[in-house]
């Protein structure tokens, strides 16, 4: 994780607590695969929005600190749900700014359970309430 | 104002006393002021919203302590490998509702976390759930149950009022793949499930859960879950089949 000290935003803290409160969110499968003992928060591009069931899954790249360019996948919970929100499948458009926290997987690969998430116009609320 | 007061008073100490588990777990939440519940009516879309004693396992099981099992049910639940505890994986779990998209079946229905709503007709009422289109008729025609029925996913369902809030729904013919809750815990083709869905005012529901199973369970086992209505809400699409088996690749990050 060393690449992503410098550009993009890298911070870990304890999650302990927001992971007993958003658990439920995530609960069609296990999370087993996700260090959820970090949060990572990393600022990139979207390249690609999938508003799909089980799981909203947002395509974006990041720079890492030698500028090259490095995609990453989030994952946010089901369609219905983010649609009770207020979500529609154009909420989030390529070329959209964003910043991303959650948990990645424990294989180092770039997949994150996005826990909190900042739009080109604020926060965005990740649940129906 | 004073029943508000015991119900916030129950929920705080439900909180802490975990000792207390039964009666912990029954504490209800502070409730909204509501209009009294309509007569013979539970129509509407309706979420699940624990108390703060339950929210830590209702996603998942009925109730904080392990159910009482023939050994014949613990040597199935021993073959369980859930998901969802953190032990197991997509690749390692043998839950057959996320590996196979078999239906979850009654009750292990009401532990995925979406809603779901109540459609009443004359003859029957329909549980449409959100996850994967899941349905229930519940037919409220006067016929009995069946002494000896054909199985099926989610059961054969028959209801009728007691009282003028309180819907009373008996389900046999279960399939014994599925499982009673997302622990894997078993069941046979005899499972019995009492549900009273129990309309306390305009708002709020609550349903007593027996699961009666001789072969599987020493005792029945029971829970009393808490729900709210929605009125806004509209039940989306939750689709299982081609979706959940992508999550392989996804979760390995392959």
């Amino acid at each position: 994780m060393k690449h992503m000290t410098k550009g993009p935003v890298l911070i870990v803290v304890a999650a302990c607590v927001l992971l007993a409160v958003a658990a439920p969110l995530f609960a069609h499968h296990g999370t087993a695969a996700f260090d959820t003992t970090k949060t990572v928060t990393v600022t990139g591009v979207v390249k690609e929005f999938v508003f799909v069931n089980p799981h909203a899954q947002i395509y974006f790249e990041c720079k890492n600190d030698k500028g090259e360019p490095e995609p990453w996948q989030g994952e946010l919970t089901a369609p219905t749900k983010l649609s009770r929100a207020g979500w529609t499948k154009n909420t989030l458009k390529p070329g959209d700014t964003i910043t991303a926290s959650g948990n990645v997987l424990k294989t180092g690969a770039h997949t994150m359970w996005i826990r909190k998430l900042m739009g080109p116009s604020g926060e965005l609320q990740l649940a129906e309430e | 104002m004073r029943l508000n007061s015991i119900d916030a008073l129950l929920a705080i100490t439900a909180t802490f006393v975990f000792s207390c588990s039964l009666v912990a777990q029954n504490a209800p939440l502070a409730k909204a002021p509501s209009p009294p519940a309509p007569v013979h009516d539970i129509s509407g879309v309706w979420f699940l919203r624990s108390p703060a004693a339950m929210s830590s396992f209702t996603n998942f099981t009925f109730t904080k302590e392990e159910p009482e099992l023939t050994a014949w049910g613990k040597e199935k639940y021993s073959e369980a490998h859930a998901a969802n505890g953190g032990k197991y994986t997509m690749e390692t779990t043998n839950d057959p509702v996320l590996t196979k998209c078999d239906p979850p079946g009654t009750p292990r229905v009401y532990f995925h976390p979406y809603p779901f709503e109540f459609v009443q007709t004359p003859k029957y009422t329909l549980m449409l759930y959100e996850y994967d289109h899941t349905v229930r008729r519940i037919y409220t025609d006067g016929r009995a149950l069946p002494s000896d029925p054909d199985i099926t996913w989610m059961g054969t369902s028959v209801g009728h009022w007691e009282g003028d809030t309180t819907f009373v729904v008996d389900t046999v013919g279960i399939n014994d793949k599925t499982w009673l809750d997302r622990l894997g815990h078993p069941h046979t083709a005899d499972l019995h499930v009492n549900e009273r869905f129990r309309r306390v005012d305009r708002d709020h529901m609550q349903i007593d859960f027996t699961m009666t199973d001789p072969k599987a369970l020493t005792k029945p086992w029971t829970s009393t879950f808490y729900y709210e209505l929605r009125p806004t809400w509209e039940i989306g699409e939750i689709s299982c089949a081609g979706d959940y088996q992508q999550f392989n690749k996804f979760e390995s990050g392959k």
